[in-house]
């Protein structure tokens, strides 16, 4: 292999002046974690407008009772690719490319740990994702049968067997994730030892920004979890592929293997993707309360504890399974259990707002409304955490709103909330406020409209999965509002997208500080330049910022 | 990554033209390329591995290069008009308000009244309240004892069955157990009331009065056929709600015209704990 | 003006105490506790299905202890810290020496591996298809195996680079990662034998 030399000193030219192959290489060669975060980021919001669409259509299809806006196979794989895409194509890489970005920046790094690590790893996800939407060209595989996968997202045994599952839409499922999660774990690898090892001068633990406490223990759960589902894919790799029998119920194997190891990965996942949205309220909400984070060492302690916790409650989507009833008890009690640091972060947050200066722009309208819809999640979990109201409602469209609730009124809201928070960093604009209004409003209205109603059918009977229904259940009238809400969702993402396009051709110019910010981030240029600090800062406590702004007040004389 | 000599504030300028920074490579790429291509090919044909396993090979190659024997850098250089705005310094000064003192963190209500005044209230709008149940017993089944009876079958199951009649006449247990049982809640809920009323914006004792017993109302209406199915069979509802009208206006006066006490919220640690003498209260 | 001053003086004793981690040493932690957690799946897997298999042939009838190759699994991990120390002194002859011990080692670990597979498909008829018991013992001691292999071609070209002539003694750092990687390998064989040889029979 030759060796390419670089000179060590290329006259550099201005912004613009390049080429587009210079253009091409300096992203595709880039090692830089701001353009890696960045990419990761643009990347998962083109995976979520296609899974939002496949939403839709799932929506319209149910909007009306013995609908045929597609089949019933259709269907099926419309709903697997949904999920897959949504946890492993959108969360994932908002994880990877929030931490990517502000980490450095927030602990005075000028890169991450590894930056060729990270690049692999930001490659590697996106060509797992390649390789999962490959299927629905060559998801016929050998027999000719299938296209995309349509065992669900958790793709529970015996159904993904050969038997059952022929063509090879399934091994496109294993394969698509399994390199995919090489990618999360290189990038949740890459922030732990950067967390651990690059902070700068005077950066403590304690005076850690709570942004990447968080993301620490994320990227935590991520290397614990995640092997357990590669492990779990390499088994029915080799039932699918050698005739193993991990799973083959027929050779003694048991189907319930699968349930649980999936969930041991599955449930801590649903952590690893709502603990973005806890760190970016954890920064949002203290910016525009003008106060700092309330019971920062109880916030640290709480997300330390779902951190463990969260390890140990997976067999909660299993009660339906027939465990047996102490498991049945631990399950439920630890999964009650998780409530208590959740409850602390709400409350804290809460607090925070409490007797604050509120500025209510757009990041903290979204905070605002995550604080409000989060808690009914929580609260729908811990309906849901007991068992026998589980039995009743397991698989039905209760669960469906529920989960939706967390994973966009938590997670998708809290996003928003980071994106118009960050973005003036990354580009150097801002946001317009007046779109931004239209688009929390537009949201929050096709939010509700679209997945209260889903409690309601859950509790009227209504399964999950199912493609179409008899127009005799009495689920019709909130089918159709369900999907009414979805147009105002889809008008909401739109005008996100043209705000984005539209602010950076010519949007407000932000300066290098436009929310008065207290974290390292707001300390260098917007955007940063790549090495993103001249000199390494020196950091005295957890607010670096107030204390420069404020010579005479420093919150160092008070901490500790 | 070179080690920083230099320490500064944040957005400080530093005397270096040059920093350095990891240089680009697209080998990491080429990595997960070959890696993606090489687990591909088990879906797809053993060539499409075969071709993964030698990008991958190659690139590592590459990638080795890049680190062995150094990690390759480039000198970034240091551009001033990418320097960050310099950091505007807040003259203003704060000052930091001490525990216990004025405005700061202070709850609402500041006064309360005391728990005496509740349960006087609650005696006297229970006795409003037992007044006008018999006075509706009287008007309409002419009998005092009758919704003293009702109220008793909450606790004495036989009453559930019993005729009119037997509603209508005397029964020293049912009566006792009423008595008690509707001077106990009365009492309870006028204590809640003297807790409550100093929440409530200007003129508690409407508030107080007229609104409470309706939601009291409406919470009593959906769950009456739980707790006494019998009183729920034979209840007049608007006799019902002016029974509770009474208790609300009577019992909300009573508790108004108690002297109110200030809470402690605004004492030091040390006179919370009766280490040093609480301080007097203006009035 | 004077509190910037006692800033920067505070700036300067920071600096003078400030370490780090290195990073290194952070990244193969953790690389090695997400490692284990990968393996962790594929022992409990073996653990759930002792017994659980509906035909033989069965642990007990199949399996001999593979006592040689895990001495010698166990002791190249000595071999190993020689050659770090040796290498750390700057002994590079002894350092080749204890390195090829080690790659030697653990090449008779794979042959061993090799041999043991190749008599139970061809005499004992367990092929990973047979039945439970042959799915999670070739899984598990395959997983164990290719780590074993993955360990052995960096060892490889560590030592290729040195005889090439690449003054490996500059990169001390990462032939001590390599050790602990290959300790961790050691480890896990510790585990592999205690729950497939011991346990499982």
């Amino acid at each position: 292999m030759a060796s390419i030399d670089y000179p060590l000193e290329r006259p550099r030219p201005k912004e613009g002046e390049f080429s587009f192959s210079e253009t091409l290489y300096r992203w595709v060669a880039t090692v830089d974690h701001k353009r890696l975060g960045l990419m990761y980021i643009v990347t998962a919001l083109l995976f979520l407008v296609i899974a939002g669409l496949m939403a839709s259509v799932m929506r319209l299809q149910l909007a009306f009772p013995n609908n045929h806006v597609v089949g019933p196979e259709t269907f099926n794989r419309l709903f697997t690719m949904h999920g897959t895409t949504m946890v492993f194509l959108v969360g994932m890489p908002f994880v990877a490319g929030l931490s990517n970005y502000l980490v450095p920046l927030m602990i005075g790094a000028r890169d991450m740990a590894f930056p060729r690590l990270n690049a692999f790893g930001y490659w590697i996800f996106l060509f797992g994702g390649l390789l999962l939407y490959f299927s629905y060209i060559g998801g016929g595989g050998l027999s000719g049968h299938g296209s995309a996968p349509d065992v669900g997202w958790f793709a529970y045994a015996p159904l993904t067997s050969k038997a059952f599952s022929r063509g090879a839409s399934t091994d496109f499922w294993i394969l698509g994730i399994l390199v995919a999660g090489i990618g999360s774990v290189a990038s949740a690898l890459n922030v732990i030892v950067t967390t651990i090892c690059m902070r700068c001068p005077g950066m403590t633990l304690t005076r850690m920004p709570m942004f990447v406490w968080v993301m620490l223990i994320d990227s935590w759960l991520i290397i614990i979890a995640l092997p357990p589902l590669t492990a779990a894919q390499v088994m029915l790799l080799i039932d699918r592929f050698l005739g193993g029998n991990f799973f083959n119920t027929q050779a003694g194997g048991s189907a319930v293997l699968w349930q649980h190891f999936f969930w041991i990965f599955g449930h801590p996942e649903v952590y690893i993707l709502i603990f973005p949205a806890f760190a970016i309220l954890s920064e949002v909400i203290p910016i525009f309360s003008r106060k700092p984070l309330f019971g920062r060492a109880a916030m640290v302690g709480a997300v330390v504890a779902i951190g463990f916790i969260s390890l140990g409650v997976w067999a909660h989507h299993m009660f339906a399974v027939g465990m047996t009833s102490w498991s049945n008890t631990f399950f439920a009690a630890s999964s009650m259990l998780v409530g208590i640091p959740t409850g602390i972060k709400i409350f804290n947050w809460t607090a925070t707002m409490y007797g604050g200066k509120l500025r209510l722009d757009t990041p903290m309208l979204f905070c605002c409304a995550f604080l409000l819809q989060f808690l009914v999640a929580g609260l729908t979990g811990i309906m849901l955490a007991v068992s026998p109201f589980d039995w009743q409602l397991h698989d039905s469209y209760f669960v469906v709103g529920h989960f939706h609730f967390t994973l966009i009124g938590g997670l998708v809201f809290g996003l928003f909330a980071g994106m118009y928070y960050w973005f003036p960093k990354a580009t150097g604009k801002l946001l317009c406020e007046k779109l931004g209004r239209w688009n929390f409003w537009l949201f929050v209205i096709g939010f509700e409209t679209t997945f209260i109603p889903m409690h309601f059918l859950g509790i009227l009977g209504m399964p999950r999965r199912i493609y179409t229904y008899a127009p005799d259940r009495g689920w019709d009238f909130w089918n159709l509002v369900s999907s009414l809400g979805v147009i105002a969702q889809a008008a909401a993402i739109a005008l996100f997208i043209w705000n984005v396009i539209d602010s950076i051709r010519s949007g407000e110019k932000a300066g290098d500080d436009p929310w008065d910010g207290w974290t390292l981030e707001w300390a260098t240029s917007s955007p940063p330049p790549e090495y993103n600090f001249e000199k390494l800062p020196v950091v005295r406590s957890s607010r670096p910022l107030w204390d420069l702004k404020h010579p005479h007040d420093p919150d160092w004389k008070f901490e500790q | 990554m070179a080690h920083e000599t230099h320490h500064g504030e944040a957005g400080e300028h530093s005397e270096q033209t040059h920093i350095e920074m990891p240089a680009p490579t697209f080998w990491p790429m080429v990595f997960a390329f070959g890696v993606a291509l090489l687990l591909a090919g088990i879906v797809t044909h053993w060539a499409v591995s075969a071709t993964g396993f030698v990008i991958a090979v190659c690139a590592a190659f590459g990638w080795w290069h890049d680190v062995i024997p150094h990690e390759r850098h480039e000198e970034q250089p240091i551009e001033p008009a990418l320097r960050p705005e310099p950091i505007l310094v807040e003259t203003r000064s704060v000052v930091r308000l001490q525990l216990g003192e004025g405005g700061h963190r202070r709850r609402i209500p500041e006064k309360i009244h005391p728990y005496s005044a509740g349960f006087w209230g609650g005696l006297a709008g229970g006795t409003a309240m037992a007044g006008l149940a018999c006075l509706y017993g009287l008007i309409a089944e002419h009998s005092i004892w009758y919704p003293i009876n009702l109220l008793a079958a909450m606790v004495i199951p036989d009453l559930g069955q019993a005729s009119i009649e037997q509603l209508r006449a005397f029964n020293g247990l049912a009566f006792v157990a009423a008595f008690i049982g509707h001077g106990v809640i009365s009492v309870l809920v006028g204590v809640v009331y003297a807790v409550m009323l100093p929440m409530f914006p200007k003129y508690a004792p409407f508030w107080a009065g007229i609104l409470m017993p309706l939601f009291w109302s409406g919470l009593v209406a959906t769950t009456l056929d739980i707790v006494n199915p019998a009183m729920n069979a034979r209840i007049s509802w608007p006799w019902f709600v002016a029974c509770q009208l009474g208790f609300g206006l009577v019992g909300g006066f009573v508790i108004a015209r108690s002297t109110s006490i200030s809470t402690m919220q605004a004492w030091s640690l040390a006179e919370r704990a009766f280490l040093e003498a609480p301080p007097r209260d203006e009035k | 003006m004077a509190l910037a001053q006692t800033y920067k003086g505070d700036a300067l004793t920071l600096e003078q105490g400030w370490h780090m981690p290195d990073r290194g040493t952070v990244g193969i932690a953790f690389l090695i506790v997400t490692e284990s957690a990968l393996f962790t799946i594929f022992v409990v897997a073996y653990l759930v299905y002792i017994g659980k298999s509906l035909n033989g042939p069965m642990p007990k009838d199949v399996l001999d202890l593979p006592i040689v190759a895990t001495i010698c699994l166990l002791s190249s991990s000595i071999t190993v810290v020689f050659a770090e120390h040796a290498l750390k002194k700057g002994h590079l002859g002894a350092f080749k020496l204890w390195w090829i011990a080690t790659i030697a080692l653990g090449l008779e670990f794979l042959t061993a591996t090799g041999i043991e597979w190749h008599k139970l498909i061809y005499k004992d008829h367990l092929t990973i298809r047979t039945n439970l018991f042959g799915t999670t013992y070739y899984s598990l001691v395959g997983l164990h195996a290719s780590h074993v292999i993955v360990g052995m071609v960096f060892l490889l070209l560590v030592m290729g680079v040195t005889f090439a002539g690449f003054p490996i003694q500059t990169q001390f750092r990462r032939v001590r990662f390599l050790s602990w990687y290959w300790h961790f390998v050691d480890a896990v064989w510790v585990v592999v034998f205690t729950v497939v040889y011991v346990v499982g029979r």
